[in-house]
């Protein structure tokens, strides 16, 4: 765990869970596995203020207990899971793509077993549909069966998987040799035969619509209700997660397929999506290529409305083939053709492309010449970089170094002589792609860090001012109304300074500023923080002068984090295929 | 009474050279001694040795040794009278310079082949120059360095860079218009080859261009005051290929096809970037140049960041 992911990970959980939660999880991070005992002492909090944060990571699917170094005997250690943590910046990419793919239903679906780690599906759909009823117009309600039948989709296309079952007995701290826990390590979801299974419950209703009048007594009648309403569906312990992998092979597509479109064209970017589609669940997560595919079987699949004829298939299909990327490979000739699509090559290719844009912004064009030179020609000697690049040499000189100093460029060294003399070395530039792709990952994770923090500077400091703003208003307001001289009335005006004052104006032309930006920027990704935007233009902006700021940050975390999962599933495909 | 006129060969020593020049007219590659001695049977090898030293100082004869033995060939009497009035130092230099031929000579690599103290080379230099028989001129490579040539010689590419140097100076503006005109004129192929929507195999091979065709775009361009060779195009083709922006393939062509170089053909064509400019550069943070040093806490941090403040500004 590097410094920077400690930091983003304190961020989040500070964010979503609190305080008290920050604390637990950050020693957690920190010391590795802790018993809880030891994660008292170190946080310094009362016991059972740590037994409700760990059971809110457990919950989330961020920590794991198991039995410790001293066996089954000894007390239980907690381990927390980083990576889970890290997901979280990208649950409104998550809640997106479930909207996209299965609609307003899926979307709240998704949203809401995210929100509490892990539901049971009659809970789930009791939820949904009270939330779907609310936004429908008057008299209308949702039926449950609508809400099951999206959340049996999803289950279908593995998006949402069961949780594994915990040990059977959790040892306590007394600890009881003689009945052992049934499973001694958190199991993968995977592993479990049922995963995908849904099981049968008896639901049937439409959702209620919440009533502001009679918002307390609903509430408890509601609540009295769900507890009943449990015991009757026949799904108890059988909780359900979002099965973040899936995601995650499903951005991941997404984004070869959009590279597709850019280099060659929107035909060829539909027949990859063809291929990727069929083999969505005969590919292990894992692999370096997809299964292959015949000719026929990707014609047949073709969506229909693609009316293109089979040789111009071919000829598409072989001129992927040959394309220097090499998206796409020829593994056989049967069937008219075998084709596989190259899922670590591409995904290698998009993380170069990443590099090389970072530098392009950051340096030049120039500089990115160099770079992509080094990237193709491996090792060379300055003066044979100027000579490649057509850079005077000057020139070429300042611009290598800077590039060195940055680390994105490495210098090998190789003696003639036994003792390293500097006259007689051949030094030779070279681009090593997979730690640079490592040391850009963490500068995302520091970069997604300072923004969070901006955020919540912004929003403390204009709090404060509005504040402020909003009690003078309310004193001026009081003393008009009780009809005071107006020698009182600019005293209390110039409670406000100039400076503030001007902070004011200023934060109000942010307003405008950032809304019509962001909601141009958004458009094409409506989150939940854009549907914030929709909701803050009718009220009035100056109550909200933070939001929206916040709404601009939120925004760019999110394309940061994009940049995140482009290099984090080409360092994961590295380590995969060793 | 018929006087028999015997010549008698006289051992006059300006026959003999000028028997001895005669024989080196006769075989322009040059003669060896034994050559000499066939023809004039009488001379004596003292007379021989005298007469060859002579045309030797003079500056008439070349002394030259081969596999087997020693050659005498005729100097030109152009370059004879050149040097006429220099001593024999002079002359050995003036000859390594001209061997060197049009990539020149280093004066540290003069004194090794003249071994010749460095002082009398430069000296030597001086007055060869002022003369005007050698000139020196500044390699590209190394600035300090300078090269010594025929007067007359044009230097060589390595030597002053090629097409790219004028007065040892890399004419960079030069270089990129001729990149931005291939680039243009590959989109431009490229994108009639698209609008054209015919079969993607024919779209894809008519937006390709050789690399014989762009270069007789350029020329005809007519925007390089100096020749271009098929090999600069192909540098600044490499060139737009580091940046990105265009690929190239080699097929196997027929040889004595235009453009054709040992029966291959290099193929160009402008692509597109597969990914738009990535989410991490969109941020202040991505282009910070005071990232390292940014600490929750310090001078530079999140929270004071200008950079951020403007961006939010604007």
């Amino acid at each position: 765990m590097t410094a920077q992911e400690v930091r983003l990970c304190g961020l989040l959980l500070q964010e979503h869970f609190g305080d008290v939660v920050e604390n637990v999880g950050t020693h957690l991070i920190r010391n590795g596995v802790l018993t809880l005992r030891a994660l008292a002492h170190e946080t310094k909090l009362a016991l059972d203020l740590v037994k409700k944060s760990l059971c809110v990571l457990v919950q989330h699917g961020m920590c794991t207990f198991g039995p410790g170094r001293r066996g089954p005997a000894g007390p239980v250690e907690y381990h927390i899971n980083c990576e889970h943590i890290l997901h979280m910046l990208r649950y409104p990419r998550y809640i997106y793509t479930a909207k996209s793919l299965y609609g307003d239903t899926g979307e709240l679906i998704v949203e809401e077993i995210l929100q509490r780690g892990q539901m049971t599906m009659s809970s789930t759909v009791k939820t949904v549909a009270d939330r779907l009823t609310h936004n429908m117009p008057e008299g209308q309600s949702m039926d449950y069966n609508e809400v099951v039948s999206a959340f049996s989709r999803l289950v279908e296309t593995h998006f949402l998987q069961r949780c594994p079952p915990m040990a059977s007995a959790e040892s306590s701290g007394t600890g009881s040799a003689e009945t052992p826990p049934a499973v001694t390590q958190p199991s993968n979801p995977e592993s479990h035969p049922d995963c995908y299974k849904l099981p049968y419950i008896s639901l049937s209703g439409h959702g209620k619509r919440r009533r502001s009048s009679e918002d307390g007594e609903a509430d408890q009648r509601a609540a009295k209700k769900a507890k009943t309403d449990s015991s009757e569906c026949g799904d108890e312990g059988i909780h359900w997660q979002v099965n973040f992998e899936r995601f995650h092979l499903h951005f991941r597509d997404q984004a070869i397929i959009s590279a597709v479109s850019c280099k060659l064209d929107q035909t060829s970017g539909e027949i990859v999506r063809t291929m990727l589609r069929m083999s969505e669940v005969t590919t292990s997560a894992n692999a370096a290529f997809t299964q292959a595919l015949s000719a026929n079987e990707i014609f047949r699949a073709l969506p229909s409305n693609y009316n293109i004829a089979r040789p111009i298939l071919d000829q598409y299909l072989t001129l992927l083939v040959d394309d220097p990327m090499e998206f796409v490979g020829k593994a056989g000739d049967s069937g008219g053709g075998m084709f596989v699509v190259n899922l670590h090559r591409a995904l290698a290719n998009l993380a170069r492309a990443t590099l090389e844009s970072v530098v392009q912004e950051r340096f030049g064009s120039r500089s990115a010449r160099i770079f992509r030179l080094l990237l193709r020609k491996r090792h060379l000697e300055q003066k044979q970089v100027e000579d490649f690049a057509m850079i005077p040499a000057k020139e070429a000189k300042e611009m290598l170094y800077t590039l060195l100093s940055e680390n994105l460029v490495q210098l090998q060294e190789i003696p003639k002589t036994p003792d390293h003399a500097p006259s007689r070395t051949f030094y030779l530039y070279t681009v090593n792609q997979l730690p640079t792709a490592r040391l850009l990952l963490q500068h995302c994770y520091k970069t997604v860090g300072n923004l969070i923090e901006r955020r919540l500077y912004e929003t403390k400091e204009n709090k404060r001012l509005l504040e402020k703003s909003q009690r003078i208003e309310a004193i001026l307001a009081s003393l008009q109304a009780t009809g005071a001289e107006a020698t009182q009335l600019t005293e209390v005006e110039e409670m406000i300074t100039a400076p503030e004052r001007q902070q004011l104006e200023s934060l109000r032309h942010h307003i405008n500023n950032a809304c019509l930006r962001t909601c141009g920027v958004n458009r094409s990704k409506p989150t939940r923080t854009c549907k914030l935007l929709t909701e803050m233009a009718v009220e009035p902006p100056r109550a909200q002068t933070s939001d929206l700021l916040a709404v601009r940050l939120d925004s760019s975390e999110n394309q940061v984090d994009e940049t995140i999962f482009l290099l984090e599933s080409y360092i994961n495909s590295t380590q995969a295929s060793r | 009474m018929t006087e028999v006129k015997v010549k008698k060969e006289s051992t006059d020593p300006v026959d003999i050279e000028n028997r001895i020049k005669e024989l080196c007219q006769q075989f322009p590659h040059g003669i060896t001694d034994q050559v000499i001695q066939n023809d004039m049977p009488h001379v004596e090898a003292q007379q021989r040795a005298t007469a060859i030293n002579r045309l030797l100082s003079v500056g008439q004869l070349d002394l030259l040794r081969n596999s087997s033995g020693l050659l005498y060939r005729l100097k030109d009497t152009q370059s004879a009278s050149k040097v006429k009035g220099s001593d024999n130092q002079e002359k050995l230099v003036y000859q390594i310079i001209e061997d060197a031929g049009n990539k020149g000579i280093w004066s540290r690599d003069i004194r090794y082949k003249s071994n010749l103290p460095l002082t009398e080379i430069n000296k030597i230099l001086k007055n060869l120059e002022s003369k005007k028989l050698i000139k020196a001129v500044k390699s590209v490579a190394a600035s300090k360095k300078k090269v010594y040539m025929l007067y007359n010689l044009q230097p060589d590419r390595s030597v002053t860079g090629g097409a790219w140097y004028s007065d040892q100076d890399f004419e960079s503006e030069f270089v990129e218009a001729l990149n931005q005109q291939c680039f243009k004129f590959l989109q431009s192929k490229a994108e009639t080859a698209r609008d054209s929507k015919q079969s993607p195999m024919v779209q894809r091979n008519s937006s390709f261009a050789t690399s014989h065709e762009v270069w007789k775009y350029i020329c005809e361009l007519g925007i390089s005051k100096v020749d271009l060779s098929m090999e600069d195009i192909e540098t600044i083709l490499n060139t737009l290929i580091f940046d990105g922006k265009v690929e190239m393939t080699i097929i196997a062509a027929k040889e004595g096809t235009v453009g054709s170089v040992d029966g291959q053909m290099k193929l160009y064509r402008g692509v597109n970037p597969i990914i738009q400019p990535t989410g991490l550069v969109k941020t202040p943070c991505g282009l910070c140049p005071v990232f390292d040093d940014c600490h929750e806490g310090g001078e530079i941090s999140p929270s004071n960041c200008v950079y951020m403040a403007e961006w939010l500004d604007f």
